[in-house]
């Protein structure tokens, strides 16, 4: 009992970005070394580029107001800092520590599905961002995978000011 | 419970009550509620806008007419910033934020500070939530002026462009945060902890059982001690990787765990006293202050010496570092990363500077409640029976999540008695807040012990009712988001926050688990001794549950 116990948590203790990591060291992919850099935080992973067509993930970011990004990911990266690399506004003040909302985003389609399910933490976060949906994520903690071909990231009317234009508050 | 909180404030206050409602028909105070529905407004644009400043000021009234007591007998010299966890404090702050709340309405400046920029006293969730979400890359959040001083100026040296997160601002700030948080909030790492901080938990429960309990199964009058040295333990652990041996049976006055529970004990208690006092030590070292300053240096000696231990350690594991369990621990992950045993050693310093008394006087705060709210108690002990049929069974984070209502009862205690009973920023750019237009600098106080309890923002907010937290169809109180922040939010919230909760819901499983807690003597009353929490002993009953 106590065995498959310590196992369901050595698994769970893995986040998905180690997990990558970790199979990415064991099949050759990469080095060692890079496991203990820095590109975890500050999205240095992310401004490489694909090495192989097999890693490519195509997703496409929409604005708030509309206009689109098609953008070439690749396995492992995080939807925050691809956006960065390609200077899309979404800001992330926190830098994926689960402490703001500022990375909202809405998953369309039915890619919501294919994500795993977000972890409580981000839920309660979730609850305190402004123009809540069904299909609301934080970026930070989506992280490509082959699987995610085609997501669809739509960023919303604000993350920060609450009122936006045509927004009247309401009286107290 | 409000109604006796009422009570208090007014009995207490009565005179002041007198004074403030004298004043205030003196003053010019145009709009004593929130006059935004008045004032045409679009936040967005104004922002946007900040470079034409007499169009703004136009539309917003300014802040010159923000109510509030002018000048400040009712305060009298007491009134004095808060010293570790960034508020204020005075013994009766917590009574006072009513009070300002009642008397003068949403938005309360209070002025003519020594020495000091203006605290405006926000009691608005709405507001609260703005200044949040608009609070930009480098929020400014005062704190510790004690510590700001031997950080940076007299142990300029050693802190240097690492001084830490604590009373640090800008970008120095923004990249030592940037460079430690992944690891100290993100799961992945935290989660590791779960065992090493049950171990330190049975140790404490063994050592209340075998050795703490009278014949009458009372815990001591100074339990609360106690609390402190396991929580100081569990601190130990995660910042300096070590089992410093706090909870050990008799200690040595000379031996190093107990030098470190005095130092510890010195911060809690004397830190109050240099920040609280007419703070001459700004200007020459006072007796207090030389203490002071000898107990920081004695923390961070203890800080290098673990941290330097624990590089040897990771060397010798060849770089991989396995402290829990063959992974790395906190420590091991940042000097893995960041190759800087200065930058770990100041991390641990923080952590430890600010995670021993808060976690402990919460904990304080929630072993009164749960003694003394016995159905809230056996709601508890069910669902942990259910969970954890066999109380042996180790706890994991997975156990942890699954306890809702034990987590729902610890953030209810926070939201009813907040111990660290406020937040605060200092405003970097001109912000309009309730319709004035507030110049920057001034230090904005976000009062989570006030608007947590505000009927406006939360159903029945005089009730204690842990089943609120609890997410389901049924569950349609409302409860905004801002009204109760014990961590803060956005890119300042608590560091420490993950280790912080972890700590609190363990002690609450092992303990409700195993034991039943009573207190059978006179009520207490929250005070802010150092920060809101029961003043007075906690003499607990503990019995062992039997199944």
């Amino acid at each position: 009992m106590n065995q498959v116990l310590n196992k369901i948590i050595k698994i769970n203790s893995i986040n998905n970005i180690e997990r990558l990591i970790r199979w990415k060291t064991k099949s050759g992919l990469c080095d060692r070394s890079i496991y203990t850099s820095r590109f975890l935080r500050h999205g240095d992973y992310e401004w490489k580029d694909p090495k192989s067509e097999d890693e490519v993930v195509n997703i496409t970011y929409i604005d708030k107001n509309g206009k689109t990004y098609d953008v070439r990911g690749k396995i492992g990266d995080n939807a925050l800092y691809l956006a960065h690399r390609y200077g899309i506004e979404m800001e992330g003040a926190c830098e994926a520590s689960l402490a703001c909302t500022t990375c909202h985003v809405y998953v369309l389609d039915d890619y919501l599905d294919k994500l795993p399910e977000a972890e409580e933490k981000e839920e309660d976060l979730l609850d305190m961002a402004p123009f809540l949906k069904e299909n609301s994520r934080l970026g930070c903690q989506i992280i490509l995978s082959k699987e995610l071909e085609g997501l669809k990231l739509q960023l919303p009317k604000a993350t920060r000011n609450f009122y936006v234009d045509g927004h009247t508050p309401k009286p107290h | 419970m409000q109604t006796t909180r009422k009570l208090l404030i007014y009995s207490q206050w009565n005179k002041n009550v007198f004074h403030v409602v004298k004043h205030r028909s003196t003053i010019a105070a145009p709009v004593a509620q929130c006059p935004y529905a008045d004032v045409a407004t679009n936040d967005h644009q104004i922002i946007a806008n900040r470079a034409k400043k007499e169009v703004v000021t136009e539309q917003y009234l300014p802040y010159s007419q923000v109510p509030g007591p002018k000048p400040i007998p009712i305060l009298g010299n007491t009134w004095r910033f808060f010293p570790i966890i960034g508020q204020f404090k005075i013994s009766d702050i917590a009574t006072m934020s009513f009070l300002l709340n009642q008397v003068w309405g949403r938005i309360v400046k209070v002025g003519g500070l020594m020495g000091r920029p203006d605290l405006l006293f926000v009691f608005d969730a709405d507001e609260i939530e703005k200044c949040y979400r608009n609070e930009g890359q480098t929020p400014f959040r005062p704190s510790m002026p004690s510590l700001v001083k031997y950080k940076g100026e007299l142990r300029k040296d050693f802190f240097g462009d690492l001084p830490g997160v604590v009373g640090v601002h800008g970008e120095k700030w923004k990249e030592f945060r940037s460079r430690v948080q992944k690891p100290i909030l993100q799961l992945s790492t935290v989660r590791r902890y779960v065992k090493p901080l049950e171990q330190v938990t049975n140790d404490f429960m063994t050592r209340c059982q075998t050795q703490l309990l009278d014949e009458n199964s009372e815990l001591p009058n100074d339990f609360a001690n106690e609390i402190h040295k396991w929580s100081l333990e569990c601190i130990g652990l995660v910042a300096l990787d070590t089992r410093l041996g706090c909870l050990d049976g008799t200690l040595d006055p000379k031996s190093e765990p107990q030098q470190i529970i005095n130092a510890a004990q010195f911060a809690l208690r004397n830190i109050a006293m240099l920040e609280l006092k007419a703070p001459y030590w700004r200007w020459f070292p006072t007796p207090l202050w030389t203490r002071y300053v000898k107990n920081m240096d004695y923390f961070v000696e203890v800080c290098m010496k673990y941290i330097s231990q624990a590089t040897k350690r990771l060397q010798a594991s060849g770089g991989v570092g396995g402290a829990l369990d063959g992974e790395p621990s906190l420590i091991e992950r940042v000097l893995k990363e960041e190759k800087n045993e200065k930058l770990a050693t100041v991390m641990a310093l923080d952590l430890i500077l600010v995670g021993i008394d808060t976690i402990s006087m919460a904990v304080c705060s929630i072993l009164y409640q749960l003694a003394t709210r016995p159905e809230e108690q056996e709601k508890i002990y069910q669902e942990l029976k259910r969970n954890i049929p066999d109380k042996n069974t180790p706890l994991t984070i997975q156990l942890l999540e699954k306890n809702k209502y034990t987590k729902s009862f610890i953030k209810e205690v926070l939201r009813v008695y907040s111990t660290v009973i406020g937040n605060g920023r200092t405003l970097q750019n001109d912000t309009p807040i309730c319709g004035y237009m507030i110049p920057k600098g001034v230090q904005v106080v976000f009062p989570n012990l006030v608007t947590g309890t505000m009927d406006e923002y939360v159903s029945d907010a005089s009730e204690f009712k842990p089943e609120r937290w609890i997410k389901s169809e049924d569950n349609d109180s409302n409860l905004h988001k801002f009204a109760s922040l014990p961590y803060g939010h956005g890119s300042r919230m608590c560091l420490g926050r993950r280790f912080a909760d972890m700590e609190m819901q363990i002690l609450l499983a092992k303990l409700v688990r195993n034991y039943k807690l009573e207190y059978n003597h006179k009520p207490l009353n929250y005070a802010i001794t150092f920060m809101y929490a029961p003043d007075g002993d906690l003499k607990f009953k503990m019995t062992p549950r039997v199944e």
